[in-house]
């Protein structure tokens, strides 16, 4: 029992090793010969392929200087081989931060990655679903990269594994390494377009209106919070140095609470298609900077404006779930 | 994974196509004197026409489809035509040379310039088939440094960014990190005695010494300065008048020609008297002929016999046949070495019953020399008389040594004798046995090379096929008699050489003139180095590396000891390199790496610093884990901090010193993690 523990303990591990399938990377991964593997590429392959032919050729006709010439050029090889190793040996990759996206479009993960004590050039990063960066680094520096992986379900999006690799400097060898780091950004419903006209507010106000905030609305100012909207700052307040405040308009903005209820929608709407109404009202709301509340089978978010509120209701769409459970722990503000 | 597809099928770039073309015509240059110019001016020319055209299309895709096969064709009936064969080592090289051009003409896509980058490497080695001399290899080098540069070129198109010499010279980086990998494949490579497949040998003529000879036609031979062979002596050399270096004999004479007769093995007996040795590094000729002095004391052997005494044993070099010549088993296809030992004499015991025979068959016609030699024989009474008066008569009467002789008609050697008498050693020695032929004296021609040089650079002998000659033999009670008839002419030719034999304004090869210029000097020390290169790196065959191997002490290794030899080496070969290159740069910072370790150790113990911790954060943390730890724990990282974001104040080989204490003070992970 305990022996097969350990035996399949030792296999995961070097499953672990070899392909990096778990997100085990925390914080700066060196690159080393322990991570780095290195296969001839195709053009490699042909190379290889006539050096052998050149041999042989040699042997028949005893050609001194052909083996010369053969012997020479996979010299050549082998070093461009060390060269390769070279270019990604050292490197130390960061992981940064996990954006955020819309279903159907691609979610932005910021990395770092620095050269260490040689230059770099043409080293490739790929996550597994998305176009890969490309990226060349003088000796000593350091570089951010975002890396944009493809969004296609909402909820929770890991940035999975990502494939460093070069083919510096003849393209005859291809060097790679995986990296593998915890990082996971949030997708968003995609917002259902073209949607229909935000739902009446409580006491009959016509949430049609379209409400454009004018100065004339403007009722005060309080202290910025992160994640207020960057349209709302004074910043004729910042310029004069008095600090950073954020306006206040009567009545929230120009036509009253909005209440988005799930409960409400037509029956007809599958859950999928009620979650992109409701994110769509949602950027609705912000774009007419409306006051608005969201109430969910499980959540309800009480009203509120700005770009914190928005983002907790987004947040909440995105890992809604039918069984009304929402985990929101691993999800960092 | 996305756009590296799709750079696999992106055309090529105008640059790529222009370094694919460079490296195609790098290839091609060394091979323009061996192909006929009508292949040289296919191949190369539609390497530049192909830059003509837009670079991402070529030719149109109507046309392709048919001009390419078309083209191919065509060339390998021209081959076909040309050669007389197609399916051989010269026609096939020349296919492959035009084929790069055609292929070029259509190239697009990457996958295209592979195979033309592979091709082109495999051309640069034919030129090999055709002469390995210093300049041949120098030749070769620029082709691999621009192979380099296509590679860069290819991968990556915007590397020219930074100058187009750049990928040259990180070729020539790596050409240069390569060498000890190539010299030590190159020692320890096994070298073997013979052809894998089919035999090297090409068919059609080479310059040298021929089979035959035809007094009357003019000889190019003479004129050429290349080198037959190169002779080592034990001692000193013997002088240039016993300088005769035994080649094919002739005994047939049909009326104009003479050649060589059905050569049987002879039964060899040694000459007495004291023997020279010498060693001969002979230049591939293609003919199954080996050289001595006159004549023969041995059988040739390998050099250093004690190093390759099983190979001796196993493979005779030559026989000698019953007419005294070395001939060889195979045909020499490449530079070969061998010992010989030598008694220097102008006559041997003849061996074969049929000598007696054979030597005086004589053609119908010559009458006017039948007349005058049986004439000749009546009043000189005896064959020796007979032999003196004739070699007297040549020097009495007006005959001139040239190397322009006019043509001869009709009965060649009366029209010789007593009309031109203009010639060169072949006629002489012809008309001189046809005349002891017909005064009933058994004779015969034979060829091979006189004297040669001495280059005082190298203390050896160089022989050129300048100094190819023709001389004579008669055969008087059982001994072959050397008799050499030019010498009666032209003494000075088999004393000082072909220069100081020639008449003033007569052309003469230029190495055999007798006035020593700076730029013969020059000439003869570029041949030593030759000859070094020669023995070293083209020689370089299994004798040798026999020898090296012997040097080293390991010629009892077995094969895969001396795999694994060469795997360790190139293994060592690799540290060195990436140790080289990681040397002279700046070194991890210490207190960086003092910190990494105990981060490293407090994950094991359980406590991964997160991401967006800093160091008096991070301590703070593990200080709160294990309180027993609290005080080195968040010492270490308020040192850390100081040093690493404090300013610098002379202290931080103390702090690094006190940063190393503390980590060692904490217990192991393990131990951490039981807490």
């Amino acid at each position: 029992m305990s022996v097969a523990t350990t035996h399949r303990s030792l296999l995961a591990r070097w499953r672990q090793r070899l392909w990096r399938l778990e997100a085990r990377d925390r914080g700066a991964v060196v690159l080393r010969h322990q991570r780095i593997y290195i296969l001839p590429t195709r053009r490699g392959l042909s190379l290889i392929a006539t050096l052998t032919i050149m041999l042989l050729t040699t042997m028949n006709y005893s050609l001194s200087l052909g083996y010369a010439l053969t012997f020479l050029v996979s010299g050549v090889v082998a070093a461009a081989l060390l060269q390769t190793y070279r270019n990604l040996a050292g490197i130390v990759a960061t992981p940064l931060a996990a954006g955020e996206a819309f279903a159907g479009g691609s979610l932005p993960f910021t990395l770092s990655l620095a050269a260490g004590t040689s230059e770099r050039q043409s080293i490739l990063l790929a996550p597994g679903s998305g176009a890969p960066v490309r990226i060349d680094l003088p000796l000593g520096a350091t570089r951010p990269l975002q890396l944009s992986v493809d969004a296609s379900v909402r909820g929770t999006l890991a940035l999975g594994r990502v494939t460093v690799s070069t083919d510096f400097p003849l393209g005859l060898w291809r060097g790679w390494a995986y990296l593998h780091f915890p990082l996971t950004g949030i997708v968003y419903p995609a917002p259902e377009a073209p949607s229909p006209p935000l739902p009446p507010g409580p006491d009959g106000f016509d949430a049609q209106r379209s409400a454009r905030v004018t100065e004339a609305d403007l009722a005060g100012l309080r202290d910025y919070r992160a994640g207020d909207s960057l349209n709302r700052i004074a910043w004729r307040a910042v310029a004069r140095g008095a600090g950073w405040y954020t306006k206040q308009f009567e009545g929230g903005a120009g036509g009253g609470v909005v209440e988005l209820d799930w409960s409400t929608l037509p029956p007809a709407l599958d859950p999928e298609a009620r979650l992109a109404r409701l994110c769509a009202w949602v950027l609705a709301c912000e774009r007419e900077a409306r006051v608005f509340s969201l109430s969910l089978p499980g959540v309800n978010i009480a009203s509120g404006s700005g770009a914190g509120h928005r983002r907790q209701a987004l947040v909440a769409l995105a890992l809604h779930s039918d069984a009304g459970i929402v985990y929101a722990g691993e999800v960092a503000p | 994974m996305n756009a590296a597809a799709a750079a696999s099928v992106a055309p090529l770039a105008r640059l790529q196509l222009g370094w694919l073309a460079a490296l195609i015509l790098c290839a091609q240059l060394p091979l323009w004197p061996h192909l006929p110019p009508w292949v040289v001016a296919v191949g190369s020319g539609l390497v530049a026409a192909r830059l003509l055209m837009p670079a991402d299309r070529g030719i149109p895709a109507k046309i392709r489809l048919w001009l390419l096969p078309v083209l191919a064709l065509a060339v390998a009936l021209g081959l076909r035509a040309n050669y007389g064969y197609f399916l051989a080592r010269d026609p096939c090289v020349a296919f492959l040379y035009a084929l790069l051009g055609i292929k070029f003409i259509e190239t697009r896509s990457p996958r295209d310039a592979t195979l033309l980058a592979c091709l082109a490497l495999f051309l640069l080695l034919t030129r090999f088939f055709y002469g390995q001399a210093i300049g041949s290899a120098a030749l070769s080098l620029p082709a691999v440094l621009v192979l380099g540069g296509t590679l860069a070129a290819l991968r990556d198109p915007a590397s020219a960014a930074r100058g187009w010499y750049a990928p040259l010279v990180a070729t020539a980086r790596m050409l240069f990190q390569g060498v000890p990998l190539a010299a030590l494949l190159f020692v320890l490579f096994p070298r073997l005695a013979g052809p894998l497949w089919g035999a090297p040998a090409e068919a059609g003529a080479r310059t040298g010494l021929s089979d035959s000879m035809e007094p009357g036609s003019i000889s190019s031979l003479s004129l050429s300065d290349a080198v037959a062979f190169r002779v080592d002596f034990v001692g000193r050399p013997p002088p240039s008048a016993q300088r005769y270096w035994r080649g094919p004999v002739l005994s047939r004479f049909d009326g104009v020609q003479w050649s060589a007769p059905l050569r049987l093995p002879g039964i060899h007996a040694p000459e007495r008297g004291p023997a020279i040795e010498y060693t001969v590094t002979m230049e591939p000729n293609n003919r199954p002929w080996l050289f001595a002095l006159e004549h023969a004391a041995g059988l040739p052997r390998p050099p250093l016999d004690d190093v390759t005494a099983p190979i001796a044993a196993q493979r005779t070099l030559a026989i000698l046949t019953d007419d005294d010549q070395l001939f060889a088993a195979t045909p020499v296809t490449q530079t070969i070495r061998y010992t010989q030992r030598s008694v220097l004499s102008d006559r041997f015991r003849s061996s074969s019953p049929r000598d007696a025979r054979i030597n005086l068959q004589l053609p119908r016609g010559n009458p006017r020399s039948v007349a005058f030699a049986r004439d000749l024989r009546e009043r000189a009474g005896s064959d020796r008389a007979f032999i003196v008066a004739v070699l007297d008569w040549f020097r009495r009467e007006p005959f001139v040594y040239t190397l322009a002789p006019p043509l001869l008609q009709g009965d060649r050697v009366d029209d010789f004798l007593f009309d031109t008498r203009r010639g060169f050693c072949e006629h002489y020695a012809g008309a001189f046995v046809f005349l002891l032929r017909a005064a009933r004296i058994p004779a015969r021609v034979v060829t091979g090379y006189q004297g040669g040089e001495i280059n005082p650079d190298g203390g050896y002998l160089i022989v050129r096929d300048s100094d190819a000659h023709a001389w004579t033999e008669a055969l008087l009670d059982g001994v072959w008699w050397r008799l050499d008839p030019t010498a009666a002419v032209a003494p000075s030719r088999i004393e000082r050489g072909l220069g100081a034999a020639l008449p003033q304004g007569e052309p003469v090869p230029y190495l055999a003139r007798m006035d020593m210029t700076f730029l013969k000097a020059l000439r003869l020390r570029w041949d030593a180095v030759n000859y070094q290169w020669q023995r070293s790196v083209v020689g370089f065959n299994l004798q040798r590396q026999r020898e090296v191997l012997r040097d080293l002490g390991l010629e009892s290794a077995r094969p895969w000891q001396l795999v694994v030899l060469v795997g360790a080496l190139a293994f060592a070969w690799g540290v060195a390199l990436l140790g080289v290159s990681r040397a002279g740069r700046v070194r991890a910072d210490p207190a960086c790496a003092l910190w990494l370790r105990l981060c490293r150790r407090l994950a094991r113990a359980g406590l991964p610093r997160r991401p967006s911790e800093g160091p008096l954060a991070y301590a703070a943390r593990a200080a709160e884990r294990w309180p027993r730890w609290a005080a080195t724990l968040e010492r270490i990282g308020d040192t850390y901090a100081a040093l690493r974001y404090g300013p610098a104040d002379g202290t931080a080989r103390e702090r690094i010193a006190a940063l190393r204490e503390d980590l060692a003070a904490l217990p192991s992970a393990r131990r951490m993690r039981g807490v």
